[in-house]
């Protein structure tokens, strides 16, 4: 029971990254029924710079802010000069420039930051020591403790950083005026032009908020490898994808529900066989592979993922 | 009378091909007017044209200022609403965000103006809390009119009301927009193939075939043409 309770933990930390990176692509998704292929290397990018700003002397949640930020400009760049002017010509170049951004921010993080495939140390946001955990359980003699289930600060301030940002999506998108024109821009652009939306803006903010959140997944994930490197967000972006996918392309709370989940099943996977005589089997690459096969059977039983709108429409 | 909204030589269509070869309207301040047509005669590309849902050339003033080079989403703001054909409500959004959705260019509360358009649809208020997609069809067209009200147009573009509803619910509506009409002074362009019940609450009446208007004139006018009185009402 206490494995099981530690490897739920260790779950939940990596899939808080699935699920930011999850919340960035169904942002866009909603937007405009296009999955970012370069989500992954956007916040690649932009954690880089994080860095960077970190090693110029700045604090690291400092760093953070501003990379957002920016990324949220850069975001909206990138809509305009390079997305929408594609997006005249056909659906088909839109995946394609996210191709040649998937692949063009990447060389460029060598580039620019010197990022390499060995990787950069990247410090942690939250106390990272060796005693900066919670013990559930467990017995103590004295002052020294074993056993029990370890929660270490930087996976419950991972969660809560999730938790605290989805919780401000679902704000913007059902309390504000910008919210309701991204609900109506996702749900009939025309109308949305009808009422006096400008769809242009709001597309633009779209790729903005999902790169900015895009950069905290990014940063948050490096923190919890301690590590930087030009291969961090490959594997993250497919997971996040099936994260999104999972709980439905166009619903917030889906994507985080998606994200965490996969982390868990990916890390009971992986981890629980070692008890069993197959263990020396089973390792990471078949954790992913059970995590998919669950993502094809949800999908075949509700197409729409977990939390998706299936339209309810009559006419 | 002034006219607030001015059409002349107006061409419009879609890629290459042009469905509007220099049309000619007008409606009054405080009026109605109808355009009628069969299918393809280019109803709704005149009416997407006018609020700049496509490319357009020509001349369109409203209130005396050209509006043809202005973006939808500005010409909302001149005081221009339209109901699209096939009603085009939020369908996944509840019925009380679809009006405040209507109110987006205004600022300030707009609490009392949904109020407002509940008391003459009571249908919405019992209703302000379920998807608009789950309306029927009737109710989804109340929520388009009631939608487009909500940013307090000056003129209210309507786009072929009836299609696809009960004649009991399309005799409703018409009902409803001259009221509008009569008793708040709305001006109104609708776009109509069932002729009968938009000519009774006409001012004036255009007739459009393949992309020209063809005659206009008020209703009773109209009403008097044999051609157009066989074609269009059918006795």
């Amino acid at each position: 029971m206490t494995d099981f309770l530690q490897y739920v933990i260790n779950g939940l930390a990596k899939g808080s990254v699935y699920s930011l990176l999850a919340l960035g692509l169904v942002v866009i998704y909603r937007g405009t029924g296009h999955l970012n292929f370069a989500q992954g290397e956007m916040a690649l990018f932009a954690t880089f710079g994080t860095l960077w700003m970190y090693s110029q002397g700045l604090q690291l949640w400092a760093a953070l802010i501003i990379t957002a930020l920016l990324s949220f400009l850069g975001g909206g760049v990138i809509e305009f000069g390079l997305m929408r002017p594609a997006g005249k010509k056909s659906p088909l170049a839109v995946v394609v420039v996210a191709i040649g951004l998937f692949q063009g921010l990447n060389a460029l993080s060598g580039l620019v930051y010197k990022g390499s495939a060995d990787g950069l140390h990247f410090p942690s946001l939250f106390p990272n020591g060796t005693n900066d955990f919670y013990r559930i359980g467990g017995t103590c003699k004295g002052s020294v403790c074993t056993g029990g289930v370890v929660w270490r600060y930087q996976d419950i301030g991972t969660l809560v950083t999730v938790l605290v940002l989805t919780a401000l999506l679902f704000l913007l998108f059902q309390k504000t005026k910008v919210g309701l024109a991204m609900r109506m821009v996702a749900n009939n652009p025309d109308s949305a032009k009808l009422v006096g939306v400008s769809t242009n803006r709001i597309l633009m903010m779209s790729w903005g908020l999902s790169s900015a959140v895009g950069v905290v997944g990014g940063t948050v994930f490096a923190g919890i490898t301690a590590n930087i490197n030009l291969f961090l967000m490959f594997q993250v972006f497919l997971l996040a994808s099936a994260a999104a996918t999972l709980g439905g392309l166009d619903s917030p709370g889906g994507a985080v529900i998606g994200g965490l989940s996969l982390g868990v099943v990916e890390s009971l996977v992986e981890n629980y066989p070692k008890h069993w005589w197959f263990g020396d089997y089973i390792g990471q690459s078949t954790a992913i592979a059970v995590a998919f096969v669950i993502i094809l059977a949800v999908l075949l039983v509700k197409p729409s993922g977990l939390f998706g709108s299936s339209r309810v429409e009559r006419v | 009378m002034t006219a607030l909204l001015e059409v002349e030589g107006l061409v419009a269509g879609y890629g290459q091909v042009s469905v509007l070869q220099g049309l000619d309207l007008h409606v009054n301040e405080g009026e109605v007017a109808v355009i009628l047509g069969a299918n393809g005669a280019g109803k709704t590309t005149t009416m997407r044209a006018i609020s700049g849902m496509i490319q357009r050339k020509g001349n369109v003033t409203f209130q005396g200022q050209s509006i043809v080079r202005t973006a939808p989403n500005d010409i909302v703001r001149l005081g221009i609403a339209q109901v699209p054909q096939g009603r085009g409500t939020f369908t996944d959004l509840s019925v009380a965000d679809n009006l405040r959705a209507g109110a987006f260019t205004r600022k300030g509360d707009v609490d009392a103006d949904i109020q407002e358009w509940y008391g003459v649809f009571p249908r919405l208020r019992e209703r302000r809390d379920q998807k608009a997609g789950s309306l029927s069809g009737g109710e989804q067209q109340m929520l388009a009119i009631a939608r487009a009200l909500m940013s307090r147009p000056k003129l209210l573009l309507c786009d072929e009301p009836s299609l696809g509803l009960a004649p009991i619910i399309t005799q409703e509506l018409f009902q409803v927009l001259g009221r509008l009409n009569a008793e708040r002074g709305l001006s109104i362009l609708v776009v109509e193939q069932n002729a009968n019940l938009a000519v009774q609450i006409a001012h004036s009446v255009f007739v459009l075939e393949t992309g020209s208007i063809v005659a206009s004139g008020t209703a009773a006018e109209i009403a008097a043409d044999d051609a157009v009185r066989k074609a269009y009402l059918g006795y």
